[in-house]
């Protein structure tokens, strides 16, 4: 780990500058202030037609001053370390507190802890473009030959790390580097006039050591597994059926169904579907739902959220009780609780606002293979993309990208392409099995609520007696 | 905006490019500086304050091939990026086809940016004082009747101004400049129904003039959409007619565009590959490229190579005309090249039951719904996707049942599912309601046929 000094002198700051900064800031009466340091660099590489033939490496870098009066926020920031511009960012976020009566809230510290979810081995800024290429080249080669109806194969890498030094009014120094490294692998089949394909991504926050062959072999494996399948896959008859949803990426349904309603900023405006149900029982008993800042390397996670809490793990729901939301300081003093570690935000341009991590469902003790012969008719589905909810109405909807049919208990005819749609306090009160079979999917998610954030999620083996499937 | 120095500094990272070894370089200098101000339940609760200045440099080297950016724009550090930027393109696989447009093909009107009117002065003297007056402006929260059909939860509004400005230069003497204003406004209403349901309704405009802002309009409609969601039913599975309402009628028309693009071509990842030419739609369907109306959301002199734009149809009457092709896909694929993506697409009306014979005609939201008689009339996609592939897709829906002609009670949780191409050659009738305040003047369509799950 990187000491302060690196990035005091990264970032061209002192202490008393940060106190010079906080106290500008809070100059018109706000009630809290935070600074927020970021550098980042990013590399990609693009390996398309058998050629690395393109990639580059890009650079972002400054300062976010937020300022809170009450629940309202002032927020500016600058691109530049300068004094002179950071004092310009600072009184302009420092104008939400003018004229403003005593909002009367009281932002307090929170207590820090010491831990280390994603050392590099290898750092990724002290690598060239040329450690890579070997590797893109091996993953191509691999990929081909796995499979003879395989017409193309385009392979992402990137990578990113981030410097931040966060400092606020309450005196909290923080500063911590996240790396993050992707390879994305997508792959066009051709079997007689019918064309497939299907994307692959493995993201972990750690260095460069991840690029090796153990992920090589997974990324082949995993980008060929079940085109068969697909080849044969039909659409249903769509309706409301029984849905199983496979271990893994099935976790999707917790992102969608649930965080972003346990989200507090949404709750403290009323908005939610959930916003007064907290203590209250919305799911079977026994149904456990976190969502986690320490799972070590994982995408979510942070040692720090982007106002300085530390990471931790969140349970939101509890033997089926909802039991917390998802806080960052501002909802936290709304609601007289200590911040979660949600507060997150794409990057210094954007304030801070509650944001899920990992978020997946505890195991049950149910066996995956009963719960599925448990089902005469219904839906197995195993891969998705994209998921979206309507916060108010709890609406929520997943696209699903291939699955199978249940029949008599068995899985029968593959399926793929359809989108399914459900409510979510409903779809929590229709889970009628959990499986013992947690498993977090490690591929690129990233949630879109107003900005840009990398999430992961994860979802034992798990049966909902009725959600409504697209269909013929 | 951009200033001469900045403009010199855009010009040295070529010469600077060429210098450390580079074949080609293009530059693009990108600036922009963003205010608003947002309100909840009528006060005020966030003012923000943005000003971004980026460069991208685009390298050529020996064949090879790579992109950077940085925010970092002191001239040594710049040097010294650029150099290892350099380094770094000469580590990567030789394609030859990689190369900048030919400068017959570049934009050679386009030096103040402001040459389509989409800049306005008024965005100078618009200050956080004003920002604010025009976001409570935007505040209906106390006007707000509360009745027996709904309560209000919360209202948030939001006032902002943008300015843009972008100078592309490359190695082979383009200079070219774009410059606009947009000021937006945003309004979402929740609201719960006597039995506890939520309903939430948002409502927005964006105009490059400032004075063009209806601040009336925003919240009333956002309280109209949510409040027209009370009560919704179930409808059965089936077959329906579907209209889709102008405000989120572009949903449809994405997955053609990007079907269009040659990069998905070339890679075999579109469903329209071996379509130029072809009549693959109906013939009521022409979607043109109007990207240079002067004044108008999305207009565009340039693409992102510098080429230069054109009003030009990219389907025209049920035929593909016209793919879009960058230089470097142009050369690999051996297909003239075009422009990079649309700009500014736009559906010319259709009534499949009534042909058009004055092509000026309008066709209004209720000429589609009459001619639709009975099925949904869709008003906001929740999730779906479309397969790049095979043009299979499922999306889910909401909207309302039409009966007769008219709009009825509100449908939720209820899905679309088929093939994108079978969808469009099911097309009945497209109007002339695009918003004009949309980039993509997308109107109501209307489309028979289409298999709904409920």
């Amino acid at each position: 780990m990187n000491t302060l000094q690196y990035y005091t002198d990264l970032f061209k700051v002192t202490r008393t500058q940060l106190e010079e900064l906080t106290a500008t800031a809070l100059a018109q009466g706000g009630d809290y202030c935070d600074l927020y340091f970021e550098h980042t660099s990013f590399f990609n590489l693009l390996l398309k037609d058998g050629v690395v033939s393109s990639g580059g490496f890009h650079t972002d870098y400054g300062v976010g001053i937020r300022v809170l009066k009450g629940e309202k926020t002032g927020y500016a920031y600058s691109e530049n370390t300068e004094m002179r511009d950071m004092l310009s960012a600072a009184k302009a976020a420092s104008a939400i507190a003018a004229g403003q009566a005593s909002s009367g809230r009281t932002y307090k510290s929170v207590k820090d802890k010491v831990q280390d979810l994603y050392p590099m081995q290898e750092n990724w800024r002290d690598k060239h473009a040329d450690a890579f290429l070997p590797f893109l080249k091996d993953l191509e080669k691999a990929i081909f030959a796995k499979d003879s109806r395989i017409v193309k194969v385009i392979i992402r890498l990137s990578d990113s790390v981030t410097d931040v030094l966060m400092y606020n009014s309450l005196s909290e120094l923080t500063y911590e580097t996240r790396p993050m490294g992707s390879v994305t692998a997508t792959v066009v089949f051709q079997q007689g006039d019918k064309t497939e394909n299907k994307s692959v991504s493995r993201s972990f926050r750690t260095g460069a050591e991840m690029i090796g062959p153990a992920l090589l072999d997974e990324i082949a494996g995993e980008a060929v597994k079940g085109i068969d399948e697909r080849f044969e896959a039909i659409r249903p008859k769509g309706g409301q059926m029984n849905v199983v949803m496979g271990a893994g990426a099935s976790g999707i349904l917790l992102h969608e169904a649930m965080g972003h309603a346990f989200e507090a900023d949404f709750n403290r405006k009323g908005q939610s579907i959930f916003s007064d149900r907290l203590g209250q029982q919305i799911c079977p008993k026994g149904v456990d739902v976190v969502d986690d800042g320490t799972v070590a390397y994982n995408r979510g996670s942070g040692n720090y959220d982007d106002e300085g809490v530390p990471g931790e793990k969140t349970y939101m729901v509890k033997d089926g009780v909802l039991c917390s939301y998802l806080h960052d300081r501002i909802s936290a003093a709304w609601y007289g609780v200590e911040p979660t570690g949600n507060g997150r935000r794409e990057n210094f341009r954007y304030n801070p606002i509650p944001r899920m991590r990992a978020t997946y469902m505890e195991s049950g003790d149910a066996d995956p293979g009963s719960i599925i012969a448990s089902v005469k008719n219904g839906i197995y589905v195993n891969e998705f993309s994209n998921g979206q909810v309507k916060i108010g109405e709890g609406d929520f909807t997943f696209f699903v990208k291939s699955g199978f049919l249940i029949e008599k208990g068995r899985l029968t005819a593959p399926v793929k392409d359809i989108n399914i749609i459900g409510n979510g306090p409903q779809a929590l009160a229709d889970i009628l099995a959990v499986g013992n079979d947690l498993r977090i999917d490690n591929g690129t998610w990233t949630c879109g609520k107003e900005q840009s954030v990398p999430v992961s999620c994860g979802m034992p083996t798990v049966l909902i007696s009725s959600l409504t499937v697209g269909g013929e | 905006m951009i200033t001469t120095e900045e403009i010199q500094l855009a010009k040295h990272c070529i010469s600077h490019a060429t210098a450390s070894g580079a074949t080609a370089a293009r530059v693009s200098l990108n600036k922009s500086v963003t205010d608003a101000c947002t309100i909840m339940n009528g006060e005020l609760d966030k003012v923000s304050h943005s000003a971004d200045r980026s460069i991208y440099i685009y390298l050529f080297v020996d064949g090879r091939y790579g992109t950077f950016s940085t925010n970092r724009l002191e001239e040594k550090e710049l040097e010294e990026f650029i150099s290892k930027a350099v380094e770094m393109v000469r580590m990567l696989g030789e394609d030859r086809c990689r190369r900048l447009p030919d400068q017959d093909r570049t934009e050679k009107n386009a030096s103040s940016g402001r040459e389509l009117g989409l800049f306005d002065d008024a965005y100078y003297s618009i200050e956080a004082e004003e920002r604010y007056r025009n976001a409570l402006r935007l505040s209906i929260y106390e006007k707000i009747v509360q009745n027996k059909e709904f309560s209000l939860i919360s209202e948030e509004c939001e006032y902002s101004c943008t300015a843009d400005d972008m100078f592309l230069a490359d190695s082979n003497g383009l200079e070219c400049r774009h410059s606009e204003t947009a000021f937006g406004t945003f309004s979402e209403m929740t609201i719960k129904d006597n039995e506890g349901n939520k309903y939430s309704g948002y409502w927005w405009q964006t105009s490059p003039v400032a004075n063009e802002i209806d601040f009336e309009e925003c919240g009333r409609k956002a309280l109209e959409r949510a409040v027209s969601q009370i009560g919704p039913k179930k409808r059965r599975s089936g077959r329906y007619r579907m209209v889709v309402d102008t405000t989120v009628a572009s949903r449809l028309v994405t997955p053609l565009l990007t079907a269009l693009n040659a990069s998905s071509i070339q890679q075999k990842m579109s469903f329209l590959d071996n379509s130029l030419g072809m009549q693959v739609f109906p013939e009521g369907l022409t979607l043109m490229d109007l990207a240079r109306t002067p004044g108008k959301n999305g207009s565009r002199l340039f693409d992102t190579e510098g080429v230069a734009t054109k009003d030009t149809a990219i389907i025209e009457n049920g035929v593909v005309k016209q793919y879009f092709v960058n230089t470097y896909l142009s050369e690999k694929m051996g297909i003239p090249p075009t422009v990079e993506d649309i700009s500014r697409p736009c559906i010319r009306p259709y009534l499949k039951e009534i042909a058009l014979q004055d092509k000026e005609k309008e066709v209004s939201l209720e000429d589609i719904l009459k001619a639709s008689r009975n099925g949904i009339f869709v008003t906001g996609f929740n999730g779906g996707n479309c397969n790049p592939v095979t043009g299979d897709f499922s999306f889910g829906i909401e909207g309302f049942a039409i009966n007769e002609g008219k709009i009825g009670h509100p449908v939720r949780e209820m899905l679309i599912t088929g093939n994108i191409m079978e969808l469009w050659n099911h097309l009945t009738a497209a109007g002339s309601d695009a918003r004009a305040s949309s980039r993509w003047q997308i109107p109501s369509l209307a489309f028979e046929e289409v298999t709904f799950s409920a």
